[in-house]
């Protein structure tokens, strides 16, 4: 339920609009998400206009001035091999959730994002997360999710200058099971619905009953 | 320029109010929910019924309510009406419930946010379509009332207001207020939108002494916003300086510096917001990433249980300091979540 919880705010977070109109960067901003059994990795990629053809090099394999799936799988598997994550100083294996690509067109405006979405089942209490990917253009962002309603108590944190690296010491303290913080709008009308679900239900009981109490006192 | 504009909006709202209540000026002494709610009635009854079809919009509408960036309109669509759209008594009537809703502080913010936007269309050349006041969209959230919740969102490129209304609560989190140019001339006054932002984060960050500064200064660059647009419901490990471990006279600066954007809602939800802002100000982090002598680009991040303040100069355009992106948020109470229950 709690990893649930972190996993629906980064798949969330994926779908979410472009934030960044960029130049002559590639903007790597990756968040951290620690769970109790395990570790999410969502990393946003948003080329600048004047480092789309540095990318697109290294995308568009067949030349053809488009992304097509294959060429999106490929290149998700890249970054997911350019990135390197350590619990407890031991290489953690990532495997791919979920992607979005953003079209060309939008990337030429400087404004389109990737989105990429790693997991390991790994847990520990220590993480270390690297980027070597495109380190010629890039400029990074690297932060760990506060997760309060876990218990979750980061420490020691320390990142590389250009915060192409982050590490940081994390436990679990005892913390409330609380949802994500972002489902209230989802579910604001799940509740009002259940209710009255449960009382149509209760009524049609109280009817059955009624009807069924009838019968036994004035049996055919 | 400006001023005129302010001071007809807001006599607009304030007319609206009195003839939506029916009270002569003399005897007003209406309630802030109820003076703004009858300017969002007098804007709804200045439209036809197909801009009221277009402005208005299910108080449970979570797509419409997250539909906001930083962007240009052109290149991330807004929903509602576009300002440019509307007739002259209509965008007055706009303008005027954007007046009674905000500061006096806040609306001039506002104004000279979307000024600048005119002044980069007027210097964009070919690309100044993107750019203008014409391209600033209202939309209202739900059926403006004083007990009922409802949500105003005002917004474009380089600001995105969403303002929840909850009975005498206004929230004003989730907001973007950003600028670029930074710094233009109006009729040879120079206007900063963001320069108090600015000015006090620096005069912050000089009156730490030598210790606290290496605790505030982050060893590492910031290139943007981490909590931008898109990231909603999130919150990151906090870094920097503890407020407890700054001085009476140095949390006064910091709590002046917040002020800039929890003093952009009306006085009264400013008053509350600022009192829990200050409840748990030892709590609050603030952290710095470079250089700490003004002029210069530098990124700042203030966040608490409750807060989220993050001020970050941006490349594009050459001069950093002229193109800045700030978001104010509340982890809590990000569309008034809390004040509604959630």
């Amino acid at each position: 339920m709690r990893r649930m919880g972190v996993s629906a705010l980064l798949a969330l977070s994926l779908a979410g609009g472009a934030a960044a109109h960029r130049l002559d960067e590639y903007l790597q901003a990756t968040l951290i998400g620690v769970t109790r059994d395990g570790v999410e990795v969502e990393i946003h990629l948003t080329p600048g206009v004047a480092t789309l053809p540095v990318l697109m090099a290294v995308i568009d394999q067949d030349r053809d001035g488009r992304i097509s799936p294959e060429e999106e799988r490929a290149y998700v598997g890249r970054v997911a091999r350019e990135v390197e994550l350590r619990v407890d100083g031991v290489r953690a294996p990532l495997s791919v959730i979920e992607s979005n690509f953003p079209t060309v067109e939008a990337m030429r405006e400087g404004l389109g994002t990737i989105g990429i979405r790693l997991r390991t089942a790994r847990s520990g209490h220590e993480l270390r997360f690297e980027n070597r990917h495109l380190p010629q253009v890039s400029a990074y962002l690297v932060n760990c999710l506060a997760a309060p309603s876990d218990g979750l108590v980061v420490s020691r944190q320390q990142r590389d200058e250009a915060q192409r690296s982050i590490e940081f010491e994390y436990s679990f303290g005892a913390g409330a099971a609380a949802g994500p913080p972002a489902a209230w709008i989802a579910l604001g009308s799940f509740w009002p619905a259940a209710i009255g679900m449960l009382l149509v239900a209760r009524m049609a009981v109280l009817i059955y009953r009624a009807k069924h109490d009838k019968r036994a006192v004035h049996p055919l | 320029m400006l001023r005129t504009i302010l001071l007809e909006s807001r006599k607009i709202g304030f007319l609206a109010a009195v003839l939506c209540c029916g009270l002569a000026p003399a005897q007003t002494s209406l309630s802030v929910a109820s003076r703004i709610v009858a300017s969002a009635n007098a804007f709804l009854s200045s439209l036809d019924e197909g801009q009221r079809s277009k402005v208005l919009f299910e108080f449970n509408d979570a797509a419409q309510r997250m539909k906001w960036s930083n962007l240009p309109t052109t290149m991330v669509p807004r929903a509602g009406l576009k300002m440019g759209d509307l007739s002259g008594p209509q965008r007055s009537a706009a303008m005027g419930l954007l007046a009674a809703t905000l500061s006096k502080r806040g609306y001039e913010k506002v104004l000279a946010i979307v000024e600048g936007d005119e002044v980069l269309r007027v210097a964009g050349g070919g690309r100044g379509s993107m750019f203008g006041r014409d391209l600033f969209y209202i939309s209202i959230l739900g059926k403006p009332s004083v007990k009922d919740p409802w949500m105003l969102q005002f917004g474009g490129h380089h600001l995105a207001l969403n303002i929840t209304m909850a009975g005498p609560d206004g929230i004003l989190t989730p907001s973007l207020t950003a600028a670029q140019p930074a710094k233009y001339t109006v009729d040879g006054k120079t206007v900063r939108p963001l320069g108090a932002e600015n000015d006090k984060a620096f005069a912050l960050i000089n009156a730490l002494d030598e210790g606290q500064r290496k605790q505030a200064i982050l060893n590492y660059k910031v290139a943007d916003l981490v909590l931008g647009p898109g990231q909603d419901g999130k919150t990151i490990q906090p870094e920097g300086i503890k407020c407890s471990a700054m001085n009476a006279s140095q949390q006064a600066m910091l709590l002046e510096l917040v002020g800039e954007w929890a003093g952009i809602i009306n006085e009264q939800a400013a008053a509350a917001r600022m009192a829990e802002i200050k409840a748990n100000l030892s709590g609050t982090w603030f952290a710095w990433s470079g250089p700490t002598t003004n002029g210069m680009p530098a990124y700042y991040r203030i966040q608490g249980p409750a807060l989220v303040i993050e001020y970050a100069p941006q490349p594009l355009g050459g001069d950093p300091t002229m193109h800045i992106h700030t978001i104010y948020r509340d982890p809590t109470n990000d569309y008034g979540k809390k004040s509604l229950g959630h």
